[in-house]
């Protein structure tokens, strides 16, 4: 038997059979001198004490088979030296009495070497135990170090907040958030933290936490000082125990410098849309003012009309008050005319608003009426009845669409083939819609369809190359796409889809 | 009354309804019976044409323009005078509507006495 961790040999000590057998012969041998010399200070009978001694030794430090071979030595050197004349009974039960004592000490024998055994069994077991809780401690604390590194060094705030509202634990980088110390926001009620109105709006996501949602969020901050901040928040329920939500761990992630960032990105956009907007009108003055002049001139046609039949005699009232009633018309044609035209001028933040797509393309084609038949294009609408409202920026949307049809007029300016502008409108998907401006132009520069797209590229003589470039990044603010494709047999399409979903993008 | 008589009629060409209902309001103040067509290609195929006594036509119109109409009613021996009527009317434009035996040629807005003087002269050439 020997020891699984170790190797050694953990019974008895395997200690070599002459040395057992030798105990035996040595053991009885001192039994029978020790006798004989107590005989000889008249000490009668010591023998049968002694000899079972040598037996008894034996067994512990030899063995059974040693024990067994010293039970029969101590048997026959006592027939022999002392009282050899004794009868058979009489040695017969000297032989028992040497015989169970030596089946004893066998037992006993046995039943320690097994103890000794289950000991060593038990001590291994115990050093593996110890090991093992060794390591895990050692894991534990290591463990334990890192989530402390995470929470002490995160640079998102960490907050655990107890059923009660009340923080239970705050990082450093919470701490810096707030701009409190920690001892005085652990213990604290959220809403004394937050301010009322804040709390009001984050109550409904710890109640649905506790109740064992995973939940996250963006907002505005305000914290202690005043300071704003845009944070992404997350909550989620703490169950150290299996059961109920015993608190709610709270991260937030600062988004402030993005947030900031992506809206000085959406109003340089929003500049750069405004800029084009006010130079393609530039470009398009002469047409804007025809576009005006033409309901001026029938006012003033109709409010002479209108004089004409009351100067009569006898004056005809109906006539005079109908030529009356389209003067009123005309007026308000132009007035209508130019608050659009002013309102394409205006320079003012993105609106989302639901836009009617079908509305901005009709009153874009009725803005423009006056540079297609310059050119003598004819416009054909065919839109969609059934088109749902975007959410979007009814002034952008009405740039990007002017920025296509002025495109497709310039593409068919100096060809003398028929010059047809056409603009659809259809729902393409549940939650989409396309709209499609087609020219009968020169078409897409070979090779180059997608780059038509970029900044400064241009194939006109006055073109500034940002109209495209402006319109695309207006519809993918909106969440859609602008491509162009050809359309056969001549001239080109431009398409852009939107998303219908009453949703803003960011 | 004698201008009536002769049933002749006066075809007003605009591709502005605006236009077109104030140049018919007007014609109908004077009494001169008077039709109007969104376009010349309308006109054109109305067939009407030859009873025409005289034509006001904006020049600008998508599709055919006035000029055009025009040249494609003398390419058929058909001249009827007329008055062009337009916002943006260049000198070189001008020329070449005299040329073709354009009667008028008028600017937006226009002075009402002139344009109907036009008009009863075509009428009683």
């Amino acid at each position: 038997m020997s020891d699984p961790v170790t190797g050694k040999p953990i019974a008895r000590p395997a200690a070599s059979a002459a040395l057992r057998y030798g105990l035996a012969f040595a053991s009885v041998a001192v039994a029978l001198g020790l006798a004989r010399m107590f005989l000889h200070f008249h000490l009668p009978q010591t023998f049968i004490a002694l000899a079972l001694s040598a037996i008894g030794i034996t067994f512990w430090y030899g063995g059974s088979r040693a024990g067994l071979l010293a039970a029969l030595l101590a048997s026959i050197v006592r027939i022999y030296f002392f009282e050899p004349e004794l009868n058979v009974m009489s040695r017969g039960l000297y032989y028992l009495v040497f015989l169970i004592f030596a089946l004893l000490m066998s037992w006993v024998t046995r039943a320690r070497d097994e103890l000794e055994v289950r000991v060593a069994e038990r001590t291994a077991e115990l050093t593996r135990a110890n090991e093992e809780l060794k390591l895990e401690i050692a894991e534990r604390k290591q463990a334990e170090y890192l989530i402390r590194q995470v929470f002490e060094t995160s640079p998102d705030g960490i907050a655990i907040l107890g059923p009660d509202y009340r923080f239970q634990r705050i990082n450093p980088a919470y701490e810096h958030d707030w701009e409190i110390p920690a001892e005085t926001i652990v213990g604290m009620y959220a809403a004394d933290l937050l301010g009322l109105e804040m709390f009001e709006k984050v109550k409904s996501n710890l109640e649905r936490c506790f109740a064992g949602e995973h939940l996250s969020y963006a907002d505005w901050f305000t914290n202690s000082l005043g300071r704003r901040r845009y944070r992404a928040i997350t909550y989620s329920p703490l169950r150290p125990v299996a059961g109920r939500v015993q608190a709610v761990l709270l991260i937030a992630r600062d988004f402030t410098e993005h947030m900031l960032a992506s809206e000085a990105l959406r109003q340089t956009q929003s500049d750069l849309a405004h800029v084009n907007r006010v130079s393609t009108m530039g470009e398009l003055t002469a047409s804007l003012a025809h576009e005006v002049n033409q309901p001026i001139a029938a006012a003033i046609t109709d409010a002479n009309t209108c004089l004409r039949w009351l100067t009569r005699d006898p004056p005809d009232i109906d006539e005079a008050r109908e030529a009356a009633s389209r003067a009123v018309k005309d007026a308000t044609r132009a007035a209508e005319i130019i608050s659009r035209v002013r309102l394409l001028f205006k320079k003012g933040t993105p609106q989302r608003e639901l836009v009617d797509v079908n509305e901005v393309i009709r009153e874009m084609i009725v803005l423009l009426r006056s540079e297609t038949s310059r050119y003598s294009v004819s416009v054909f609408s065919d839109l969609a009845a059934d088109l749902p409202q975007v959410m979007g920026d009814r002034v952008q949307l009405q740039q990007v669409l002017m920025n296509l049809m002025i495109n497709g007029v310039d593409a068919m300016k100096g060809l003398d083939t028929k010059r047809e502008l056409t603009i659809r409108s259809k729902r393409i998907k549940n939650e989409e819609l396309m709209v499609s401006v087609s020219d009968t132009g020169v078409g897409l520069p070979p090779q180059q369809a997608d780059q038509i797209f970029n900044a400064f590229f241009t194939t006109k003589s006055h073109g500034t190359g940002m109209g495209l470039r402006i319109s695309r990044s207006i519809v993918e603010s909106h969440g859609g796409r602008l491509w162009a494709t050809d359309n056969p047999p001549r001239g080109a399409s431009f398409h852009l889809s939107l998303s219908t979903k009453a949703e803003t993008h960011e | 009354m004698g201008i009536q008589s002769k049933t002749k009629l006066v075809a007003i060409v605009d591709d502005d309804d605006l236009m077109r209902g104030a140049l018919q309001g007007l014609l109908k103040a004077v009494g001169l019976p008077a039709r109007a067509f969104a376009s010349a290609e309308e006109f054109l195929s109305s067939g009407q044409y030859r009873e025409t006594a005289c034509l006001i036509a904006d020049i600008r119109m998508p599709g055919m323009s006035g000029l055009e109409l025009q040249a494609k009613l003398n390419a058929e021996h058909c001249r009827i005078p007329t008055i062009f009527i337009t916002a943006h009317g260049d000198t070189k434009m001008r020329m070449q509507a005299l040329r073709a035996g354009a009667v008028e040629f008028m600017a937006k807005p226009f002075d009402d006495e002139v344009l109907l003087e036009s008009v009863r002269a075509a009428l009683e050439s």
